[in-house]
């Protein structure tokens, strides 16, 4: 009966040594599986445009829902690996292979639970592109406040509304140093698509947060958020200001700076010229 | 004419490809199925555009839009 299914299946493990692994691990209509959808999407368009190969994109990811969506389910390279500590390991594997293309996926609390690692790689600015799905609480440990709740969202830890005021990751990676920052929603899929694509092809670190729903833990119709998240966002030009009560998205910095493997081997050519030249004065 | 193929093993029911439709031919089905999810299903097919937005925006990878021909009689996707 379904004989063509869809098409990043291709991407996929369906089936594993303990049975199927589809369907996906997650909630109905979560906002990861989307994220994962779009993901793929802009690297099924990358090789074939970019003359990439499978092995050359690798996919690390840390611990949370969004974090399930790696090696469990890809078909590429991937490593689910310690909480927090993605990028970490994102950074050793580029030095491993600096022709890698390294996707991290990392959800709002792995993001500020790993909170100095992340600056620090946006500091380095090391070539990797993070992809935040950012719903705003701690959704796999039963829907805790997390540093990017809004004030006055009520969660399994905040009955009475969060006192605190949220992190804005795109200003955090922006100020940190990432050469590429962008935000946009689960309910921005073709934009969301051509800002991954962007992001991977940027040299240097991209970090691409996705506004995403969790309507479990929200108690909302998985629809109604997703009707929500475009109705709650405004895109906004370099400068603008952003209309009251709403989110901004879009693109918000895309500078070019040289990333750290390649000021590392500025470093290693500087230093053989040199060497050349001494073995040359002595002869 | 595309037809709306639907992976009931796959599918949730979250309803979003009914949301994102932008020409509003999918629609619920109504039934549900042994997990207790309410699937979606093609409605009148001749208005898809072939955007495959919903394939896009799909969580669970569960809808493909199929470019048939003789799709006319294969529109029901949800027999049981």
């Amino acid at each position: 009966m379904n004989e063509i299914g869809h098409p990043m299946l291709k991407y996929l493990k369906t089936e594993g040594p303990s049975g199927p692994r589809l369907p996906l691990i997650l909630c109905p209509g979560c906002g990861a599986g989307q994220v994962l959808n779009y993901t793929l999407h802009a690297v099924d368009r990358l090789l074939a445009e970019d003359n990439l190969n499978k092995e050359d994109v690798v996919f690390i990811s840390g611990v949370g829902c969004s974090s399930r969506l790696t090696s469990h389910y890809l078909q590429f390279d991937s490593g689910w690996t310690i909480h927090g500590r993605s990028l970490a390991i994102a950074t050793g594997a580029l030095l491993a292979n600096p022709k890698l293309r390294i996707i991290v996926f990392t959800g709002d609390g792995d993001a500020a639970i790993g909170g100095n690692h992340f600056i620090h790689a946006c500091r380095r600015n090391i070539d990797v592109t993070i992809i935040c799905v950012n719903n705003g609480l701690y959704g796999m440990t039963g829907g805790q406040v997390a540093p990017t709740t809004d004030t006055g969202e009520k969660t399994a830890t905040t009955p009475f509304g969060n006192v605190e005021d949220p992190f804005d990751l795109c200003k955090l990676a922006e100020t940190a140093g990432a050469a590429y920052v962008a935000r946009w929603s689960t309910a921005h899929p073709r934009q969301t698509v051509k800002t991954i694509i962007k992001g991977i092809r940027k040299k240097g670190t991209a970090f691409i947060e996705i506004l995403s729903q969790c309507p479990v833990h929200k108690k909302t119709a998985p629809v109604e958020m997703f009707k929500a998240l475009r109705r709650l966002t405004a895109r906004v030009k370099e400068g603008a200001a952003v209309p009251d009560g709403r989110i901004a998205v879009g693109e918000f910095c895309n500078r070019d700076k040289p990333d750290w493997i390649s000021r590392y081997q500025d470093i290693i050519d500087q230093e053989n010229r040199h060497k050349d030249t001494e073995c040359t004065g002595s002869i | 004419m595309y037809r709306f193929n639907l992976n009931p093993a796959y599918c949730k029911g979250c309803g979003i490809c009914i949301a994102a439709c932008p020409k509003k031919v999918i629609e619920s089905t109504g039934r549900l199925d042994a997990k207790g999810h309410i699937l979606p299903g093609g409605g009148d097919m001749s208005r898809c555009t072939g955007c495959r937005l919903c394939e896009l925006v799909c969580p669970d990878f569960a809808v493909a839009i199929v470019e048939d021909e003789a799709a006319e009689e294969k529109n029901d996707v949800n027999p049981d």
